[in-house]
């Protein structure tokens, strides 16, 4: 732990902003705490001015300016989606019609268990304790998919700032709160900005009515993917419910009323978005990933192989016919030759 | 929205429409026990590729069956023709006490 300072850096500024209140000790010791060549220059300010002023287009280093307020639930709900979405490859989106919270807490608890008990391989239980089932605020999901897909941080030009110091720097305010980010969403919006039908997120748009609640996995894995739907929207062949016997919280009243009342809409997988039949499909992979690899990879190790004996072919038969000519041809002198020899034999 | 007659809700639609926004808000409007108060609410999700139109079929205590045009008509105009049948089956059950 760093030691305590007697008079913290926000305490002096704090002091320093409202010069009403201003003491005159906590003034100079904050005049101690800056460096020398700033010491000046600050000193001369006060001079001129009177109490200490910061300069007009200070910006605390923590603040940084944002087009919306930083504070308030809303923003940092917004924070939390487009986080969620730019890390998430796999989500299931549903449409939630008046869950009581005994209802959430019976399927939470079904989920849980399901994901639990699927093995595929060493990372399984990390993908079944970071899988998560959210309520999600439906406009504010819809612009973090916005920020999301059109908002590209890197190209935020830098702007000119000016420190506690009086010295200048650059800095990029592109957080998802900032400025920038509100314009590109708003063009967006307003249709400044022209909207792809193909683009994921015109895709996704309709489905942004409503309640919508969200199962966010950390990684694609059809195993757990197929648990989950089997739990929270079974269709008989490929994703059946848990039977009776083997889970028997599954046939609660809390849980089936619930789970009754939840829809499976869409899902988004890897920047991709998939409807029901999609997302089944993605659940149906056997093996997960893996074996899609090996199998694109025995794919094209097998395509190799009928190349090169295509290109083979005709070298080989060429060869073929030049040896069986030449075979031939020997078996036609050889009968000559022999009968020359027999010559030679009855002359001597 | 007044759902005490409504005994039966079926509902049709491909979510990825901008169509069915209508249908899905009327099921998120149902409350939380109408299931266990014994309505039938039925919904059959539509793949996306589907050009279907969505449908809303409501059906009241009184036998009236109601076909409501999800394509044209917003939420609030679906809530008001739902309503009008219900004041007048909830006013029958207030003259009757």
């Amino acid at each position: 732990m760093p030691p305590r300072l007697r008079c913290s850096a926000a305490r002096g500024l704090g002091s320093a902003i409202s010069p009403l209140r201003i003491p005159h000790q906590s003034a100079v010791l904050l005049w101690a705490s800056l460096s020398s060549a700033a010491r000046q220059y600050a000193t001369a300010a006060a001079v001129k001015s009177g109490p200490l002023r910061l300069p007009d287009d200070y910006v605390h280093p923590t603040t940084p300016p944002a087009a919306r307020p930083a504070e308030t639930r809303k923003s940092q709900l917004l924070r939390s989606y487009t986080a969620l979405l730019r890390t998430t490859p796999l989500m299931l989106i549903f449409q939630h019609n008046n869950l009581t919270a005994v209802e959430w807490a019976a399927i939470r608890r079904e989920l849980r268990s399901a994901l639990a008990n699927v093995s595929t391989g060493t990372d399984s239980a990390d993908v079944a304790s970071q899988t998560n089932l959210e309520v999600v605020r439906t406009r504010i999901f819809d612009v973090a998919l916005k920020i999301v897909e059109f908002y590209d941080p890197s190209k935020v030009a830098p702007t000119t700032i000016t420190t506690i110091t009086g010295a200048k720097g650059m800095t990029k305010y592109n957080h998802d709160l900032s400025k920038a980010a509100f314009d590109v969403v708003k063009d967006v919006t307003t249709g400044v900005t022209p909207l792809p039908a193909s683009s994921p997120y015109a895709q996704l748009a309709p489905l942004m009515v409503g309640p919508l609640a969200v199962l966010s996995f950390p990684a694609v894995s059809p195993a757990h993917l197929a648990a989950a739907l089997s739990i929270l929207s079974p269709s008989p062949p490929a994703f059946p419910a848990p039977t009776r016997r083997k889970n028997p919280g599954y046939y609660e009243t809390s849980a089936q009323e619930g789970l009754q009342k939840l829809m499976l809409i869409g899902g988004r997988v890897e920047g991709k978005v998939f409807d029901l039949d999609g997302i089944k499909y993605v659940g149906s992979i056997e093996g997960g990933l893996d074996s899609l690899r090996t199998q694109l990879v025995m794919m094209l190790q097998s395509a190799g192989l009928g190349l090169t004996s295509a290109l083979e072919g005709a070298s080989k038969s060429l060869w073929l016919t030049m040896e069986s000519r030449k075979i031939q041809m020997e078996e036609a002198e050889k009968p000559a030759a022999a009968v020359e020899e027999g010559e030679k034999k009855e002359e001597s | 929205m007044i759902t005490r007659f409504i005994t039966d809700v079926t509902t049709k639609f491909n979510p990825f429409s901008a169509n069915a926004k209508s249908a899905r808000l009327f099921l998120s409007f149902l409350p939380p026990g109408a299931r266990a108060s014994g309505m039938n609410i039925k919904t059959q999700l539509l793949p996306r590729t589907s050009t279907e139109q969505s449908a809303l079929h409501v059906k009241f205590k009184d036998g009236k069956e109601m076909t409501l045009d999800c394509e044209n008509l917003g939420i609030k105009s679906i809530v008001e023709e739902v309503d009008r049948h219900s004041r007048i089956l909830q006013k029958a059950v207030d003259l009757g006490n």
